[in-house]
């Protein structure tokens, strides 16, 4: 029984992660029914920028987090106005482009910060804590709570603010809103601002977690885009659910199956997703698919 | 045509005699070209043909290149067996990774077999069985006829003819029967089930090619460089792949080569530089997506078009409809009896307890306000809802519970309200792919017969001409649908209907945007399929052609039947004029207006 709560405990971090990968995904794809390939990549840069501010210029970390944000923030306008005309059109070109944007912030990275990647020191090294004989990782709980901070706000912009209202209109119906006068594009580059704004969010979070180099997009985009879908794609709260349960899974997996925990995770997101193809939520604002 | 064949023949010729100009290390990359060129032609298959999300080919590739691996080194068994279960592994593993498809599309899919394809590459870094990330060594020399298959130059034409082979056999499905279903269903799989392609299977269908593409090109890969390692497989060749298809163009086999060959060499030449070959490629990718997503093989067809708009020619008109000897024989048609039908979409009642029957030979109106469920009737009819309770029948068999495939080839046919042509392919495609009324069965003349298929191409060919002629529609043959005016659209999803030779014929909403010579056409055309042996049951808005078309006219409100009659019955029914006009009307007024349209 301690075994079980110590796994679910310690996969509480990298889902509250997975979870913020998750909503990134969410909030593109809802706003302009764009699945993006290269959320993970913009994830990595999130890592690097905020680790590279954090260890190289000696910024508190918790201030490298907000100037990531402004990078990768910077670098999803610049993918938005690219892709634009693909927006609400073929899904195998929006996939396969946003792919290629990938591959191209992969080699950037490599350019940039070479291939090896660095380390990056725990900003918090308080002592675990111990409940009911749980040991739990401070830096867990940080992540956890900024998460769960990044969440609330991201909710209150969407359901009180007026750019937030505007931002639902678009996803439901992006010709009605624009004959209501809302700017759509501008909207749609506020909502991938948002998406890679919560990427370099994760990806700073995640640094001290793991080793950075310029792969590590591959597997976080890979599982918080399954975390999406289980969630329920589209669907902030579920975006939440998606991910702590990938990484409550991913924790069980790797105590489990060890070395397979990866083939077990997917195989088990497959049968899944067979058996509830719209998630645990579905897709409950937009029904786009 | 001719063309076409002369520079396949001087490409043969060229890439007969290539080794002789290549150096050691040149031979080696060209070898490595094609494997990666009989992958991308699988994916393009799959993905551009079939329209399926496929990101698990390198995995296909890579469980046969680890099953000949295992078999010839751990079994003892020899090259050519373990070759041939390598083929069978990749396609049962085709088949596992093809099942999702079944249940969900795009970007689910695309997730799903990206996992998979992760799953693969975890199983075979870290299994004993495959040598984890070192590899396996020692795989032996594939034996042909005693000739020395570790020169790489005699290897090149062992691939040469085995991808010759393929290739021909990948334009041949591509550009018959099979491909046009694929086709129809990439571009719209409602609409594909609906004129009679079984969507399931084809989704399967285009798995179970793109693995046994992945297998062959696992087995040449397993012979060639006799040894294989978890990092041939990973996601960045899936991506890199991805990208061949994408530059060269995905719905063109040929174009799927050309990318291949072309980003294999590239990435040879750069290896030096595979950051920058990496970043390359991506720039290259986003702006092939942005400016020209057919790839290189789409460009000829844009420079031809733009050529022609400069070019005066002939326009294209439509002909008027040929009703031609409607000589019915003895087909009057089937009958539909609809009994007791509910369907709740979670707590919404969209239809409740509704019975009808039509009678064989009948042309039937369904009119009533907008959402009073008649489009969620046509949908439950033609098997693409099911129901909650009661059920459906034509002629007597039950068709409620049947996909709608299984319905075409019962004699069902329909057109929808918003108009499902399939965009990406010719009209005279379009027709094709409805007359085609072969089973799956037949597949098996793909690889036994191909003579039969050819035969079936042409007998199908000149009927699709006899219908556009019927249809009026000749000269806008080669044309995409999309191009034409609307009603010309219109027209041709009912020659498409009428292509899969029906019994019955549902028509949503066949008059919504024409003009009113367009309507008259329409009444003549639908009598006239009415007179050839064929119930037609009809939703309209257009009260004018309903009064003077149809034999009777059945009154839905709110999911419910609420008048059944001949039309000048009905139109004068106080519950009727309620729900159409609110209950302000005067019944009188409406009456004499009717019977001035019946007289008409």
């Amino acid at each position: 029984m301690e075994v079980f709560f110590q796994t679910l405990v310690g996969g509480l971090g990298f889902g509250a992660v997975y979870a913020l990968v998750a909503m990134g995904f969410s909030i593109v794809y809802r706003t302009m029914g764009l699945v993006n390939f290269a959320h993970g990549q913009v994830v990595m840069i999130g890592a690097y920028a905020a680790s590279t501010f954090y260890m190289s210029a000696h910024l508190p970390f918790f201030v490298s987090i907000p100037v990531a944000m402004v990078v990768t923030g910077i670098v999803g306008l610049v993918i938005e106005r690219v892709l634009r005309p693909l927006e609400n059109k073929d899904f195998d070109l929006m996939l396969i482009g946003t792919i290629g944007f990938g591959m191209v912030l992969e080699a950037l990275a490599t350019i940039i910060w070479g291939a090896t990647g660095h380390a990056v020191p725990t900003p918090v090294d308080a002592e675990p804590l111990d409940l009911f004989g749980i040991r739990v990782r401070t830096y867990s709980l940080v992540v956890l709570g900024i998460a769960a901070l990044a969440t609330v706000a991201l909710v209150l912009f969407l359901q009180r603010t007026k750019r937030g209202a505007a931002m639902q209109a678009v996803a439901m119906d992006h010709e009605a809103a624009t004959a209501v006068g809302i700017h759509v594009g501008r909207s749609n580059a506020i909502a991938f601002a948002i998406g890679a704004g919560l990427a370099a969010l994760a990806g700073a979070l995640v640094a001290p977690m793991l080793y950075v180099n310029p792969t590590l997009g591959g597997s976080l985009g890979i599982k918080g885009f399954a975390a999406a879908i289980l969630g329920g794609f589209g669907n902030i709260p579920g975006a939440i659910v998606g991910g702590l349960a990938i990484g409550v899974l991913d924790s069980y997996a790797a105590g489990r199956f060890q070395a397979y925990s990866e083939l077990v995770v997917f195989l088990v997101f497959t049968v899944v997703i067979m058996v509830r193809p719209t998630g645990l939520f579905g897709e409950r604002t937009v029904n786009r698919a | 045509m001719k063309l076409r064949i002369a520079s396949f023949g001087v490409v043969a010729v060229a890439a007969w005699f290539l080794p002789y100009q290549l150096d050691l290390y040149g031979i080696h990359v060209m070898d490595i070209a094609i494997v990666f060129a009989l992958l991308a032609v699988g994916l393009g298959l799959a993905m551009g043909v079939g329209g399926q999300i496929n990101l698990a080919q390198v995995a296909f590739f890579g469980v046969s290149a680890y099953a000949v691996a295992i078999l010839t080194t751990k079994a003892g068994l020899g090259f050519w067996t373990s070759a041939v279960l390598a083929l069978l592994a990749a396609a049962l593993v085709g088949i596992f990774v093809g099942i999702p498809a079944l249940r969900m599309q795009s970007h689910y899919l695309g997730i799903v077999t990206l996992g998979l394809a992760l799953a693969f590459t975890n199983w075979v870094t870290n299994s004993t069985l495959t040598g984890g990330a070192d590899g396996i060594s020692g795989i032996p020399v594939p034996p042909v006829f005693g000739i020395d298959m570790s020169n790489e130059y005699l290897y090149y034409y062992v691939e040469l003819i085995v991808f010759a082979l393929a290739l021909g056999f990948a334009g041949f499905v591509a550009s018959t029967g099979l491909g046009r279903r694929m086709r129809a269903m990439r571009d719209d799989s409602l609409a594909a089930g609906a004129v009679g392609a079984p969507v399931p299977i084809l989704r399967m269908t285009a798995f179970v090619l793109a693995s046994l593409y992945g297998g062959v090109a696992g087995v040449l890969y397993a012979g060639l460089i006799r040894y294989v390692a978890p990092e041939t497989f990973s996601i960045a060749n899936m991506f890199l792949l991805l990208a061949m298809v994408i530059i060269g163009g995905r719905q063109s086999i040929l174009g799927c080569v050309v990318g291949a060959i072309a980003l294999s060499l590239l990435r040879e030449a750069l290896v030096d530089f595979s950051v920058y070959a990496q970043l390359g490629f991506g720039i290259v990718v986003v702006l092939m997506v942005v400016f020209a997503p057919t790839g290189l093989a789409g460009i000829p067809s844009r420079l031809r078009r733009v050529m022609r708009r400069t070019a005066t020619g002939e326009r294209a008109v439509l002909r008027p409809f040929d009703p031609g000897q409607a000589d019915a024989g003895d087909r009057v048609g089937a009958s539909l009896e609809i009994s007791g039908i509910s369907k709740h979409f979670r707590g919404l009642s969209a239809l409740a307890d509704v019975s009808m029957s039509v009678a064989p030979g009948e042309i039937r109106g369904v009119v009533g306000p907008n959402g009073s469920g008649k489009t969620t009737l046509f949908n439950i009819v033609s098997g693409i809802y099911s129901v909650s309770s009661g059920s459906a029948s034509v002629d007597g068999r039950v068709v409620t519970g049947r996909r709608p495939h299984q319905l075409s080839r019962l004699g069902l046919a329909r057109t929808f309200q918003n108009l499902r042509l399939f965009g990406q392919m010719t009209v005279r495609d379009n027709v094709l792919v409805a007359l085609d009324r072969s089973s799956m069965w037949a597949v098996w003349r793909y690889l036994l017969w191909p003579v039969g298929v050819l035969r079936g191409e042409r007998d199908l060919r000149a009927r699709a001409d006899d219908l556009l002629t019927r249809f009026g529609l000749t000269d806008f043959a080669g044309a995409a649908p999309r191009s034409l005016p609307y009603g010309i659209q219109r027209r041709l999803e009912i020659a498409r209907a009428m292509a899969t030779q029906p019994a019955l014929l549902l028509l949503d909403e066949p008059a919504a945007g024409l003009n009113g010579q367009e309507v008259a056409q329409l009444s003549e055309i639908v009598r006239s399929i009415r007179d050839s042996g064929v119930t037609v049951v009809l939703i309209e808005h257009n009260m004018g052609l309903v009064m003077s078309l149809c034999d009777r006219v059945t009154v839905l409100a709110s999911g419910s039947v609420i008048a059944d009659g001949t039309p000048a019955e009905v139109a004068v029914r106080p519950e009727v004029i309620e729900a159409y006009l609110g209950d302000s009307m005067n019944t009188d007024e409406i009456a004499a207006e009717v019977e001035s349209e019946v007289a008409r």
